[in-house]
């Protein structure tokens, strides 16, 4: 290949890869993960279009970016985990195998193939009660890097607003969190995310950074963006009856959360 | 265009195959060195809330009792059961990808399988069994057995061994001891006064204990409450608001009462 013929021009190749990624995922809609004193939040907000998806009993998948690309590593989760589950057994099925060695690896490959289009995606999943913990998260960043977490997790546009997003979560007791506990803090760190990603020039400076992120004023960023947007909140309850951890929050269970910030007219 | 939401699918593909394809030379019963496994009585019928479905806990192999704690009603989804008589180890394999069909369909496809499609799974299923079957080892002889949200009622269904499905109006048994028990179920729900379909609860338990009971009676293969270990039958109910398991002080209770006691002699 020509490119890989020239040190130079690969690097810059990969330069201008991330580059263009970075620019076609940064205004995405931010997904907030929490735990709560029953399991496992994911929150965000979206356009009447599903962002939170089941994997399987206990683990689910959110992601920002590309909606077909966001559907085949969907996908690729799915077979995954219900191939080993079904070959093995339920309790084989774990988040850090469906990212070690699934969606870690596939979006590497699909970032380091320079003639052909990567993942446009940044993807989180959680995992509830797995052999790592109760409350386990794993981002998977779309040149294939992956992180764990526990506790909380956030994934924005821009790695900035992840940053800003976990640290209005960081102080949280999230094993004793009410679930409307749990729903006002993501909604407030879905903000601030927000906010950070709608930013023409993110400051490059730490304290700067910080000082932005302050001073978000979420009431007007949730109402502003609540015109187009839908909350979409769904957790992993440990009380759920049955294997299936999987639970869509009614907007009605959300409702007090949204009020401390917004005065429903209606 | 491929949708991708068939399981087994999945498993081809993964290079799963099913026991049927590797029967290699047997060719009947008389071929195999060992006697296979059965598991025997199973019932449904509908009574008030919903369905309710039930079967005893041995597993025989020939005139030997090989186990007394099989649980023959497998749950597959929150609302649905099959309840099986036949070869338990097949059995339990269709079960199985029952199971994750079902749940891959509604994840991959993001919408829940229909009860249409449910039924035909389990067809499928069984007629791939059809080689095990033709040679006497491994036939499976289900019923389904779920709620209709879309009716707002239970539903029950019955196969034979080569996948045929008939949806069953009150009341259906199938395994050995079936026939010790369908003329009485027959008897109950015509002549008794009180349909099961108009029986409680409680009433529809006790009767199903009952009928386990009768068919341990006149089969052999069909176990019945045992002392000395304290097991049960399986009972299990399906109603508006899912599946529900009887746990056994419950069944004690009404043992006590149907089979042992006060409302025994009574229909």
């Amino acid at each position: 290949m020509m490119l890989s013929d020239e040190p130079y021009r690969w690097a810059e190749a990969v330069a201008n890869r991330r580059d263009y990624i970075e620019d076609q995922i940064r205004t995405g809609s931010p997904v907030v993960g929490v735990g709560y004193e029953d399991g496992i939040l994911l929150l965000t907000l979206s356009q009447s279009q599903q962002k939170v998806f089941e994997v399987y009993d206990r683990i689910l998948l959110a992601a920002i970016g590309h909606s077909t690309d966001i559907e085949k590593l969907r996908q690729a989760a799915i077979d995954m985990a219900h191939s080993i589950g079904f070959n093995y057994s339920e309790d084989d099925v774990t988040l850090r195998q469906i990212v070690y060695f699934g969606l870690g690896p596939a979006m590497k490959a699909g970032f380091d193939d320079v003639v052909r289009s990567p993942f446009l995606a940044r993807v989180l999943l959680a995992e509830l009660d797995g052999q790592e913990g109760a409350q386990i998260f794993y981002t998977v960043d779309y040149d294939g890097a992956f992180y764990r977490h526990e506790g909380c997790v956030a994934v924005g546009g821009v790695v900035e607003a992840d940053v800003m997003m976990v640290r209005e979560l960081s102080g949280l007791d999230t094993r004793a969190l009410s679930l409307s506990d749990a729903a006002g803090a993501a909604l407030r760190a879905w903000a601030i995310g927000r906010w950070i990603g709608k930013m023409e020039e993110v400051p490059a400076d730490a304290d700067e950074l910080e000082q932005v992120a302050g001073e978000v004023d979420v009431a007007d960023v949730l109402a502003t963006e609540l015109v187009d947007l839908e909350v979409e909140a769904v957790v992993l309850g440990r009380s759920q009856l049955g294997k299936n951890k999987y639970r869509n929050v009614d907007a009605e269970e959300i409702a007090p959360a949204l009020a401390q910030f917004i005065e429903r007219s209606q | 265009m491929q949708s991708g939401g068939d399981f087994v699918d999945l498993l081809r593909q993964t290079g799963y195959r099913f026991p049927g394809e590797n029967l290699g030379d047997v060719q009947s019963e008389r071929d195999l060195p060992f006697e296979p496994t059965d598991a025997t009585t199973i019932l449904a019928f509908q009574y008030a809330d919903g369905v309710l479905v039930a079967g005893d806990r041995r597993a025989t192999a020939g005139n030997m009792v090989l186990y007394d704690r099989a649980d023959k009603v497998i749950d597959l989804d929150a609302y649905s059961v099959m309840a099986i008589s036949g070869s338990p180890s097949i059995a339990f394999e269709i079960a199985r990808i029952l199971e994750h069909a079902f749940q891959y369909y509604r994840r991959r496809l993001l919408q829940e399988m229909s009860l249409q499609a449910k039924l035909r799974r389990l067809s499928l299923l069984i007629k791939d069994n059809l080689p095990m079957a033709m040679q006497g080892i491994g036939a499976v002889i289900p019923i389904f057995a779920t709620y209709d949200q879309a009716d707002a009622r239970g539903k029950i269904y019955f196969y034979d061994a080569l996948g045929a499905q008939f949806e069953s109006a009150d009341f259906t048994t199938t395994g050995s001891g079936s026939p010790a028990i369908r003329g009485a179920m027959y008897y109950l729900n015509r002549w008794s006064g009180r349909r099961f379909v108009e029986m409680d609860r409680d009433a529809a338990i006790g009767h199903a204990l009952q009928l386990l009971d009768t068919a341990s009676e006149y089969d052999s293969a069909t176990g019945r409450y045992e002392r000395s270990a304290d097991i049960f039958p399986s009972v299990k109910t399906i109603t508006a608001s899912g599946l529900a398991e009887i746990e056994t002080e419950e069944l004690r209770g009404l043992y006590v009462q149907y089979v042992d006691g006060e409302e025994a002699g009574r229909a």
